[in-house]
């Protein structure tokens, strides 16, 4: 599967907040809710969290789902088996929203 | 301090107001006694050159009338071209079937047209214009026809408030996707007209129960509220991406100078987006902070939704008392 974005949600990464949830999440601080990526659909406005925007972020249409788990792993040092679930089910509901396609 | 600490790296939206000049003179209007100069075209394009770097996604074009500046088409046009979306709102007199096929060039994602009845004559009356609800609604199917995504809004007031759903159902008839129920506000000569077309603080609660009730039921249409003190009632989203007025948040407001105010409500200038650093405004402006991290006065103090609401619109509250922190005069709490 190559995930790639719907063009019609306009997003934005926000770098500035990412930093801080990291650097947050270094204190040992929950930072499960905090967005790191804007999308605003239909005139609505959502937030993916820290692991939710590193997926959205690499949705471009050409990066295999395998290589979005493997650069998350390494960016994160997770293991790539303990990711794959969780990318693919928040994938899977980005695709129920209609917010991403298989290229 | 948590809505400071957890800011966006910039706004999502900027309102434009190009001019305050307007060919209609309403009873609520927050800008008619407004004069300011103007931007040139060149300069016009050099906020659109700032906001695409600071990757503000949205433009929405207001007033005054945004038709009444012939370059609002080159203006978008631009706009467009650098990746900005862009969208309007206009009482819909000059939109016949040319120039709807010049906001499709330009680029236009949507088009919001203001009606604020279902009913020709009062809404004539209102907007103090004859003639203008039949020109509003040819607008609408003129922009439809051109492929152009239509939005209504209407200002929610003492002459509307008990006929909301014919509003829905004239959206409806006219192909419109979206509605917006905007809540009145005591600016300009909305603050000189207040007695006459403000609601009791009842009569608002009334008004959303009501309208939320309707939204909920509704899947044909959109129905948007733009209104932080609807926060304590059932239906309402619990969990928007800031809590209480957007304004200064998500959005600002530039005036037809380039100064920057937090909405179009609030009279208070932040700097110039042509004259002053931006980064330093969005971050720094004592009155954004101000409106960003307000503190329970009165009789939020201690309330259960004040978390939610924080105290709802600072516009309005600004406009009765001066003081951003007081509660919104529409609360019925």
């Amino acid at each position: 599967m190559k995930p790639k974005r719907n063009p019609d949600v306009i997003w934005r990464h926000e770098q500035r907040r990412e930093q801080q949830l990291l650097e947050a999440a270094e204190r040992g601080e929950d930072i499960s809710e905090g967005g790191t990526v804007i999308l605003v659909v239909n005139g609505t406005m959502h937030q993916l969290n820290l692991l939710g925007g590193e997926i959205w972020r690499r949705c471009d249409g050409e990066t295999e789902l395998a290589a979005i788990v493997q650069e998350i792993g390494a960016e994160y040092e997770v293991a790539a088996e303990e990711l794959e679930q969780d990318v693919r089910e928040f994938l899977v509901d980005l695709q129920q929203r209609g917010w991403v396609t298989d290229a | 301090m948590r809505e400071q600490n957890t800011l966006l790296s910039a706004p999502l939206t900027f309102n434009w107001t190009l001019s305050f000049r307007c060919n209609f003179s309403c009873s609520h209007c927050y800008s008619r006694e407004e004069q300011v100069p103007e931007l040139s075209l060149a300069e016009l394009k050099q906020v659109v050159d700032i906001l695409r770097q600071k990757q503000v996604p949205f433009i929405n074009f207001g007033g005054g009338e945004p038709l009444i500046r012939p370059d609002l088409y080159d203006l978008a046009g631009y706009a467009t071209a650098q990746g900005l979306n862009v969208s309007m709102n206009s009482n819909g007199w000059l939109l016949d079937a040319g120039a709807a096929e010049k906001v499709k060039a330009a680029g236009f994602k949507s088009v919001g047209i203001s009606i604020d009845s279902a009913e020709a004559g009062l809404h004539d009356e209102f907007r103090c214009m004859p003639g203008s609800f039949d020109r509003a609604t040819a607008a609408l199917q003129h922009l439809a026809s051109a492929g152009i995504r239509t939005t209504m809004s209407a200002v929610i007031s003492r002459i509307n408030f008990r006929q909301f759903r014919e509003l829905l159902q004239l959206a409806r008839e006219h192909e419109v996707k979206q509605v917006y129920l905007h809540n009145f506000k005591c600016s300009g000569r909305g603050f000189q007209n207040r007695e006459e077309l403000d609601l009791t603080p009842e009569e608002w609660k009334d008004f959303y129960r009501e309208a939320l009730e309707v939204k909920q039921e509704t899947d044909d249409l959109s129905i948007s509220f733009d209104d932080p003190v609807i926060a304590s009632l059932p239906g309402y989203d619990a969990d928007p991406l800031v809590k209480g007025s957007s304004c200064g948040k998500l959005s600002l407001h530039l005036r037809p100078n380039g100064d920057i105010t937090p909405c179009g409500f609030i009279p208070l200038v932040v700097g110039n987006i042509l004259r002053d650093d931006f980064d330093t405004l969005w971050n720094e402006s004592p009155l954004l902070l101000k409106m960003r991290t307000k503190e329970a006065k009165g009789k939020c103090v201690g309330c259960g939704a004040y978390e939610d609401c924080l105290g709802g619109c600072t516009a309005r509250a600004f406009a009765e008392t001066g003081d951003f922190s007081e509660p919104d005069p529409h609360c019925w709490k």
